[in-house]
Formats: C-alpha cells, structure tokens, sequence
C-alpha cells in the first residue's frame, strides 16, 4: 500500500461524545470533528464510528489504551473503546492502542505533559487547519472545552504517526527514534 | 485496503472556513436547504455533473481530478483496461500511423501503475 493511500482514523471518546480525526497520507489531515451522544452514549458513539469507518475506509483506527493497568478511564469508555475494537475487528481494520504515558512521551517527550500541551502541540502539527482554534486552557473551575476531544484525537494520530514513522511533533521529521515536542526541540 | 477516497470536498471546504450553506450559494444553488446538496456530494452518496465539479473547482482552486481523487483513479484503471485490450488489437497493424497509436495506448495501459509507483516512492 503506498503512503497516500495510508489512513488513520484515530478516536477520543468523552463524557460528551467523542472526537476524531482522519489522517491520510504524510501529513494530512482531511476530516476532523466531534460527535455529540445522549441518551445510550456508547450505543449511538458506536454507531457513529462505524458510520465513520464506512465513509473514510481507515487502514487503522488509533484509539487510547483504556484497558491498561495505569488508566483511569470511566467504566463506560472502556466498554466503548472494547465494542470500537470489535467494530473495526469486524472490517478487518487494524486498531492501534497507545496509553496515556506513550502518547505524551511520544509527543512532547515528557511523560508527566498536560492535555494543554498536548493540544498546543497539534496545533502546531497542522496550522492550517487546527490552529487557529486551539481549546482554551481550563481553570481549576471551568469544564474542560468541546473542542479538546478533536485536539485528543489528534493527538493520538500524530503519536501514532510519530512512532511509526519518524514525525517530529514540531513538523520536520526525525530519521530515527521516537519523535519530540516542541518542549524538546532545538 | 483504502485508495484515495471518492473526493477531498469537506477537507478543502473546512480548509477554507465555509460552511456548507456558503459554498452551496457559491455553487448557485437555490432553495432553503441547499447546504444540503453540497452535504450529499461531501459524503459521497452522489457524484456531481461535470458542471458542479467545474464549479468546486473554481471555489477550492484545486485541479478536479485532485478533489475527486478517488473516482479520478477509478477512471483511469477503467481507461487504462480498455487501452490493453485496444493495444492488444491492434498489435498486428504494421503501418507508421498505428505504431503511433499503439505506443499511445502504451502509456496509457501503463500510467495508471506508473503513478501509483511515483506516489508510493514520493
């Protein structure tokens, strides 16, 4: 397969929904968004992410590991990120997993960084098209913003990209090793 | 596994900052709903008169067949199939006009890979 043809769907799910993004090719980045759910949350997040797979055909879904023993994810999300793997199970599409410690040493190379970071980080990833609408940065007493399930998911597709293919989070690409965030970088 | 898919019309709208209603009205469309129509063709269940693919064209600045990526490289494994089976018809005229013809046809059989070995190398 060559590398134009390669994409990633990667999926954040939330309290609200979930947030994804898609990913072709090298660098970029076609469609992006998030979905709301009431009611039956993982029963409607389900379908929409199998409506999702069927439009954008994924090569791999990049989901977060929410089985691993150091996840803090609510019981539901676990039960979705499982009912997500068999969907894509379903497709013969591969699904990727990374934990909340690889995605952050992945991109910012600190494996204590922040959601912030991660998201300003993205951000810098694509300044076409998230930039210019990164989430706020919460205070103490604020929800967390509707827009940081997108920059979460994309965070996961970059990682993922980062590890397989050498990305540089701050947008050159490295020739081996793990890839660093701009924290990192010269 | 995944080609190319059928167009690239929401990535270059939301590049642009449009909304579906807006380029609905660029493309000239009338009525209450015709963000609607632009909905259909983002989601691939209807592939837009060459007219309307002019027009997103003109409204992205991107070349056709790179909006509509995916139905552009089904075109040409399509042409390129009935380039073989000409070529292969017409191996046995010897005059100067159809050795022209067949090294056409040639190319043609052989772009569709060509490309897609360009790409996998770029």
């Amino acid at each position: 397969m060559n590398q134009t043809d390669f994409r990633i769907l990667a999926i954040a799910p939330s309290t609200r929904g979930f947030g994804f993004v898609v990913i072709e090719g090298e660098r970029d980045l076609i469609a992006w968004g998030g979905r709301v759910a009431r009611g039956d949350k993982n029963a409607q997040s389900l379908a929409k992410v199998e409506k999702l797979m069927g439009l954008y055909r994924p090569s791999v879904v990049v989901l977060q590991d929410a089985a691993g023993k150091d996840s803090r994810r609510a019981l539901r999300i676990k039960t979705l990120n499982q009912q997500i793997i068999a969907a894509a199970g379903k497709r013969k599409v591969k699904v990727a997993l990374l934990t909340g410690k690889q995605l952050r040493t992945l991109l910012l190379g600190n494996a204590a960084g922040t959601k912030q970071e991660m998201a300003e980080t993205v951000a810098k990833c694509f300044p076409e098209r998230l930039a210019s609408r990164p989430p706020r940065k919460r205070r103490p007493w604020m929800n967390e913003d509707g827009r940081m399930d997108v920059f979460d998911a994309a965070a996961l597709a970059v990682a993922f990209r980062v590890r397989k293919r050498g990305w540089r989070a701050s947008g050159t690409r490295t020739t081996s090793g793990p890839a660093v965030g701009a924290s990192a970088t010269t | 596994m995944p080609s190319s898919l059928p167009n690239y019309l929401l990535t270059n709208r939301k590049r642009l900052a449009l909304s579906q209603e807006e380029v609905a009205f660029l493309l000239g469309a009338t009525g209450e709903n015709k963000g609607v129509k632009v909905c259909r063709d983002e989601r691939f269940a209807r592939e837009p008169s060459l007219r309307m693919a002019l027009t997103y064209e003109a409204i992205y600045g991107k070349p056709a067949r790179e909006l509509f990526a995916g139905i552009y490289e089904e075109i040409e494994r399509e042409v390129a199939a009935r380039a073989k089976i000409l070529l292969h018809r017409k191996d046995r005229e010897p005059d100067a006009e159809s050795a022209r013809k067949r090294q056409m046809l040639a190319d043609l059989s052989g772009r569709q890979s060509g490309e897609s070995a360009n790409r996998s190398s770029s």
